[in-house]
Parts: structure tokens; C-alpha cells; sequence
């Protein structure tokens, strides 16, 4: 038998009571949007489906955002690990075993220091 | 339990792999279609019901040592099997059985078919045999049966991407078993045995200092395996070239059966459960790194593999913590990651069956052409992002508690950001991908075939099902861990016999 | 007899130097060779024993086996180098063949060309 909820260590998490609490808020959310209605009536037309952009003309593909500029703020709050983490993903295979022999070093002066020479 | 359970479950991937090439030449000549298809379904099935035929023993607590030839250990090569042997199984079998399903529509464009399966059942077979055997040279020898297929099959398709990244991949990685070669030299030199329980037993007795090179030797060559910060930089070369299908495996099962190596070896083989907080360092910085790689990617499948990296940094911090609760989450986590990780690899696979390009920047809008498959992908970016009620959150939530428990809250306050990192760079896949403008070349995409399309929503299912029943998981991965804190149990059944 | 070990670890630590610093995949290759050759170097010689008898016994042995014992090699480090060494050509053979199709890509062997896959 499956208890209801779990206890992880000091928490507490009851996985079936907050499942049904997210889909019954979310019923309640899809009710409150049905419940809406539109007064007036809908007249489209190409210059109001067009994305707004100070007036410039823009095709459909500059509009979707760039892979790259997605994110960029919080791309530069980490610029300083940036800086170190990129280049050693240079794609050079040279720089790749560098990193391995340096991983082993590393893994070999922490082994000695957490068990101890002698 | 099956008879000879342990040693059909090598020994029926190994056979049928080099019964492919056969059923390929009979099924052109007498012009049956897909016989090797279904008969590389049929042994997976079949490899899945001899593994779980195996559950009932070991999850009463035993040991099953399987003796080769009769020769008692530490004389002769033995499979032994305790719930953390079991578990990584389980994961193989069934992630195996899957994308091998899924195999059978996603590669139906491609040539050279009879070589895609005998490779593809020789890595279960490799995978399988790491998973099941007691004995360290053996463990090695599959190990390489494991990694030379996946080089071949990375390269299958031989464009100049998977030229490119099957060769850093393969120098890479046999740098790494060559350490993991003379880790075991240096151990026999040390003892003279090969055997893992009579290796753990004789090591007990040698002073700590001689087996410090020994054990950074086999950590390295694991770690980049499992593409442990700083040793990660072939893997998201090698998951962005090789096809999905191969790319699913690997993130789900291997890198399941490189973590598997890395405990057994450093926590039962080593006894060395003072350097766990030596991997949980790794594991933060290997979850900090992979999730802000991700960040920055352009390619669906380079970024899933820069988040697998930082997956596998939980489960590595989880285990390292070395707490009951700590070692839970970790498999836990390792189970769940598994799961949608596959999953992930697997939709990448679908957007690129249909469009023909995984590069995020010329997607978008694909929500009006595969309604399901976006569905799908939200369930598993939300469920790796450990947002309720998916299985991710309940695994992370675990390791959180358990980080503040070990008396290290920094820790859980750096996975708690990474966490949040994952969300973010998930939400920027799922914005290029499924929503925004849609290129106007995209407007005919079909949504994903059905064949293609159970495996995901199966294991969308498991994602939903391990949330909202958390126990259910806990309750598969408890005789793992048990088994991890247990290993005088492990040594004494292996040796009782001797 | 001390004199294998230091060749060993020499032929390891050139195989390194080789993977570390050359810029031909050939080249790469070959160090990846002499490193596990320098490993098997090291493992056979775990087992070695000068004047040593092949550890195969066989018609009269059978009823001295302690004497046997005590000049036979040590086999298991044979076996081990055998297994090795089948898996390393595997290793050699897949990877030249890549080397080849890599220089019908590319029409170069310097790794550093190879990295159009990046970051």
C-alpha cells in the first residue's frame, strides 16, 4: 500500500493532495477564462495582426527570437564564468585531453588530501 | 527466477548481435520486410522478462552469484547481483527495449540497418555485462564492448559532424579506459586478485596511501564516461552528431551504467566512502558548468546534452553526500533522469524526423503542427527542471534535503539555482521550438508517428506516474542503496561460497 | 627486473607527451597505442619470473604441483594482455578508418582543423 503522502527527511511533501490542488486551480483558471466574454465584435485586419515594432516592417523570422539573444541578461550576470568556461570548449581535441590529464591531476591531489599521504 | 538468469541476460544480446547480419542476408533473400526490426524487438523483450525475472530474488535481500564454469570466486569469473546491480539492469533493459521501438520508425531512412542492430545490441550486451559481472577485468572488457560500439554507431551515418565527433569521442574516452587498464594492473600488482569482493576484502588490509593512484585512476576514467566536469567535452559533440535514437540510449542507459561503475568501484571495490564529498564537489561543479553551457546553445540536441551533464552532477552530489537519504536521491534521481532524459532525445528525434534540423534558431511555432509532441516536451522539460508533481521533483527535492542534512546547505543552495538555470534554458528550447512566429517552409510538418510517439508518451507516463506516486520510485531504488551502504553483505555472499 | 617497471611507466608517459602535444591524428593514434602498449608492458610484467616455466602443466608435472607452482609464471597477467591487446586493435582499426574518412571531410589531419562541433 502506497501511503499518501511521503516524508523526504525533515519535509514534508503530500504529492496526491498538491496534485489535485494544481489541477483543481487550474480548472477554476479555465472556468474564469470561459466565463469571459468579448463585447465587441472581432475585425481583423493584416495591419492589426502585425507584430508592433515603431512602425518598421519586419518579416516573421526577425521577429522570432534568436537562440542567442534569448536570455542575454541572464547570460551577462554569469559573463565572468563565461569568460573562463568557453574557451575550454574550443572544440580542439588538443584542449579537450589537456582538460582530462588536468581532471586527472585534480581528482589525484583531492584523493590525497581527503584519504592522506603516509 | 529464470535458470541461469544472470548469464542469458549477457549472452542474448551477445548471440542475437551476431545473428543480425544473418536474419538481414535471409530476410532480402526470401523478401520478408522488417524481420530484423521485430527480431531486435523480440530480444529486447525478451532480455527485459530475464531481468525481471531476477527481481523477486533480489529484492528479498539475496545476493545471486552466478559462478562461470563452476570455479569458485575469487578462482574463477563470477556475475553477482545485489539491488544496485538489479537496478541499473532494469534501467538498461527497459531503455534498450524503447529506443529499439523507436529505432524501428526513426532510422527507416537510413542504410546499412544490419549494422545499426548487431551494434546496438552489442552496447545492451556490453552495458549489461558492466551491470551484471563480479568481477573487475570483466567489468573493463565490457566496458570497451560498450564504448567501441558506441563509436561506430555515433559515426553511423558518416556526415562530417559524426566523423568529427566519433573521433574526439573515441580518443577521449580510450584515454580513459586505458587509465581504468592500469587502475587494474596497479591493483593486481597490489594484491593479486581480480575479483571485486575478494579486491574489497584484501584492500581493507593495505595501507590507504598505496591505493590513492589506483583510485584516481578509475575515478578519472568513469568520470569521463559519465562527462564529469572538466572531463564533459566530447559528450555534447558526440549526443549532437550521432542520430537520436543512439543519443536517447546513451544519456539514458549509459551514462546509468557509468555512474553505476563509478559507485561500485569507489564505495564497494575501494571502501572509499571518505571521498564522497570529493564527488559531490565534481557533481557541483559539473551541474553548475553543464547548466550554464546550456544556456548558451543553439542546437536542441547539444543543449540536452550539456542538461544531461548537469543531471548527472545531482546524482553524483546526492551520492557523494553518502547519507541514506542522500544515496536515495541520487538513484533516484539517476532512475528519473533515465526516464526523461530518454524522452527529451527522443522528441529531439521527432522534430528532427519531421523538419530536418534540430538548430533552435530555424524552428518555431511547431505547437499548431505537433499539439502532442509539445505536450510531451513540456511534461519532460518540467519534470528535468524538478517542478511538482513531475518524477524530477521528488528525486531533487531529496538530494536538497539530504544536502542540508549532511550539514552542507551551500550545497542545496547551488542545486536549488541550478535548478532554476535548468527551467530557464528548458523554457528557451520550448519558445525557439514550439512557440513564436512560425518560418513559413515549417507550415506542412506532420506530427510525430504513432510507433514513435508511444515510447515518449510511455515514458511521459512514467514522468507523471513516479511524481505523483513518489513511494513507487523510492520504493525500486531502496534495495539499491541498500545495497551501496551493504558492502560487507555484497563480499561475504560472493566469498561465502570459497 | 625493476627495469621493466621504468620502461612501462616511460612508454606511458610518452604516450601522453604524444597525445598532449601533436597535432596529426596519426600521430594521436600512435601515442594512444604506445600508452596501452606501456600498460601491458607494465601488467606482463607483474607476472614475469626469470627462468620461469610456462604455466601450462601438463603429463609429470601433475605430481609435483607445489614445485610447479613455485617456478611457473604467473598466468592470469597473460591473459589479461591477450584480452587487451585484441581490444586495442579494435580500438586501432576503427579509429584509422575514421582518420581516413575524417580526411575525406576535412582534407586535413590536424585535430585542431576538426572543430566545427564547438562550445
Amino acid at each position: 500500500m502506497i501511503s499518501e503522502s511521503v516524508l523526504f527527511g525533515r519535509g514534508f511533501w503530500g504529492p496526491i493532495i498538491a496534485t489535485a490542488a494544481m489541477l483543481l486551480i487550474a480548472a477554476v483558471g479555465g472556468l474564469i477564462l470561459l466565463g469571459g466574454r468579448r463585447l465587441t465584435k472581432a475585425k481583423p485586419s493584416a495591419g492589426k495582426l502585425k507584430t508592433y515594432a515603431c512602425g518598421e516592417e519586419l518579416e516573421a523570422s526577425d521577429i522570432h527570437a534568436d537562440s542567442e539573444q534569448f536570455f542575454s541578461p541572464i547570460r551577462r550576470v554569469f559573463r565572468p564564468f563565461y569568460r573562463y568556461i568557453r574557451p575550454a570548449h574550443s572544440g580542439d581535441l588538443s584542449t579537450y585531453l589537456f582538460w582530462v590529464v588536468v581532471g586527472l591531476i585534480i581528482i589525484l591531489i583531492s584523493i590525497a588530501l581527503v584519504i592522506g599521504v603516509g | 527466477m529464470i535458470s541461469h538468469a544472470p548469464i542469458l541476460a549477457i549472452l542474448l544480446p551477445l548471440f542475437a548481435a551476431f545473428l543480425m547480419p544473418v536474419i538481414g542476408i535471409l530476410s532480402r533473400r526470401r523478401g520478408i520486410k522488417r524481420a530484423r526490426e521485430w527480431f531486435a524487438i523480440a530480444v529486447v523483450l525478451a532480455e527485459f522478462a530475464v531481468v525481471a525475472s531476477m527481481l523477486p530474488a533480489v529484492w528479498g535481500g539475496q545476493v545471486l552469484v552466478y559462478q562461470l564454469g563452476g570455479w569458485q570466486p575469487p578462482w574463477g569469473v563470477n556475475l553477482a547481483i545485489d539491488g544496485l546491480n538489479l537496478l541499473v539492469a532494469l534501467i538498461v533493459a527497459g531503455i534498450g527495449t524503447l529506443v529499439m521501438i523507436y529505432s524501428f520508425v526513426y532510422m527507416e531512412r537510413d542504410t546499412g540497418l544490419d549494422q545499426y542492430y548487431t551494434l546496438f545490441l552489442l552496447i545492451v550486451a556490453g552495458m549489461m555485462g558492466v551491470a551484471l559481472t563480479g568481477d573487475i577485468f570483466n567489468l573493463y572488457v565490457f566496458f570497451e564492448i560498450m564504448c567501441i560500439s558506441s563509436y561506430a554507431l555515433v559515426a553511423f551515418r558518416r556526415k562530417w559532424q559524426s566523423i568529427e565527433a566519433s573521433i574526439k569521442y573515441m580518443i577521449v574516452s580510450s584515454l580513459g579506459t586505458s587509465f581504468i587498464l592500469l587502475g587494474i594492473a596497479l591493483l593486481y600488482g597490489l594484491v593479486g586478485s581480480l575479483n571485486i569482493a575478494d579486491l574489497a576484502q584484501k584492500l581493507g588490509q593495505v595501507s590507504p596511501s598505496a591505493v590513492i593512484v589506483p583510485l584516481a585512476l578509475f575515478v578519472t576514467g568513469l568520470g569521463i564516461k559519465i562527462a564529469v566536469v572538466p572531463l564533459h567535452m566530447w559528450m555534447p559533440d558526440a549526443y549532437q552528431a550521432a542520430p537520436s535514437a543512439v543519443a536517447a540510449l546513451f544519456s539514458g542507459a549509459t551514462a546509468t551504467v557509468g555512474i553505476y561503475a563509478m559507485v561500485r568501484v569507489v564505495y564497494t571495490l575501494f571502501g572509499a566512502f571518505a571521498i564522497g564529498i570529493m564527488l559531490a564537489a565534481l557533481g557541483l561543479v559539473t551541474m553548475v558548468i553543464g547548466a550554464l553551457m546550456a544556456l548558451a546553445q543553439r542546437d536542441l540536441k547539444r543543449l540536452l546534452a550539456y542538461s544531461g551533464i548537469s543531471q548527472v552532477g545531482y546524482v553524483l552530489l546526492g551520492i557523494g553526500l553518502g547519507t541514506v537519504l542522500g544515496i536515495q536521491g541520487g538513484l533516484f534521481h539517476l532512475f528519473n533522469n533515465a526516464i526523461y532524459k530518454t524522452m527529451l532525445f527522443m522528441i529531439a528525434g521527432a522534430i528532427i524526423y519531421r523538419v530536418g534540423t534540430s538548430n533552435m534558431d530555424q524552428l518555431g511555432g511547431l505547437w499548431k503542427n505537433m499539439p502532442v509532441t509539445a505536450t510531451l516536451f513540456v511534461v519532460g522539460a518540467l519534470a528535468i527542471s524538478g517542478v511538482p508533481p513531475f518524477n524530477g521533483f521528488a528525486s531533487k527535492w531529496m538530494i536538497y534535503v539530504a544536502g542540508i542534512e549532511a550539514g552542507q546547505p551551500v550545497f542545496t543552495i547551488i542545486a536549488l539555482i541550478t535548478s532554476a538555470l535548468t527551467l530557464a534554458y528548458f523554457l528557451k528550447a520550448l519558445n525557439s521550438i514550439f512557440l513564436g512566429q512560425r518560418p513559413k517552409h515549417l507550415s506542412d510538418v506532420k506530427e510525430t508517428p504513432l510507433p514513435m510517439m508511444f515510447p515518449i508518451m510511455l515514458l511521459a507516463v512514467l514522468c507523471v506516474v513516479f511524481g505523483v506516486l513518489p513511494q513507487l520510485g523510492i520504493d525500486i531504488v531502496r534495495p539499491a542503496q541498500e545495497a551501496v551502504m551493504n558492502s560487507g553483505g555484497y563480499i561475504s555472499a560472493v566469498l561465502g561460497g570459497a | 627486473m625493476d627495469f621493466n617497471y621504468v620502461i612501462a611507466m616511460l612508454l606511458v608517459a610518452l604516450g601522453l607527451y604524444c597525445l598532449l602535444l601533436k597535432r596529426n591524428l596519426i600521430k594521436l593514434i600512435i601515442g594512444l597505442v604506445v600508452l596501452t602498449d606501456g600498460i601491458h608492458l607494465f601488467l606482463i610484467s607483474l607476472g614475469y619470473r626469470s627462468g620461469g616455466a610456462a604455466a601450462i602443466v601438463s603429463g609429470e608435472m601433475f605430481s609435483d604441483l607445489p614445485g610447479f607452482a613455485a617456478q611457473a609464471v604467473d598466468p592470469i597477467p597473460q591473459a589479461l594482455v591477450l584480452t587487451s591487446i585484441v581490444i586495442n586493435i579494435c580500438i586501432l582499426a576503427l579509429a584509422l578508418s575514421l582518420t581516413i574518412y575524417a580526411y575525406r571531410h576535412y582534407g586535413t589531419l590536424d585535430p585542431s582543423k576538426l572543430r566545427r562541433l564547438k562550445e
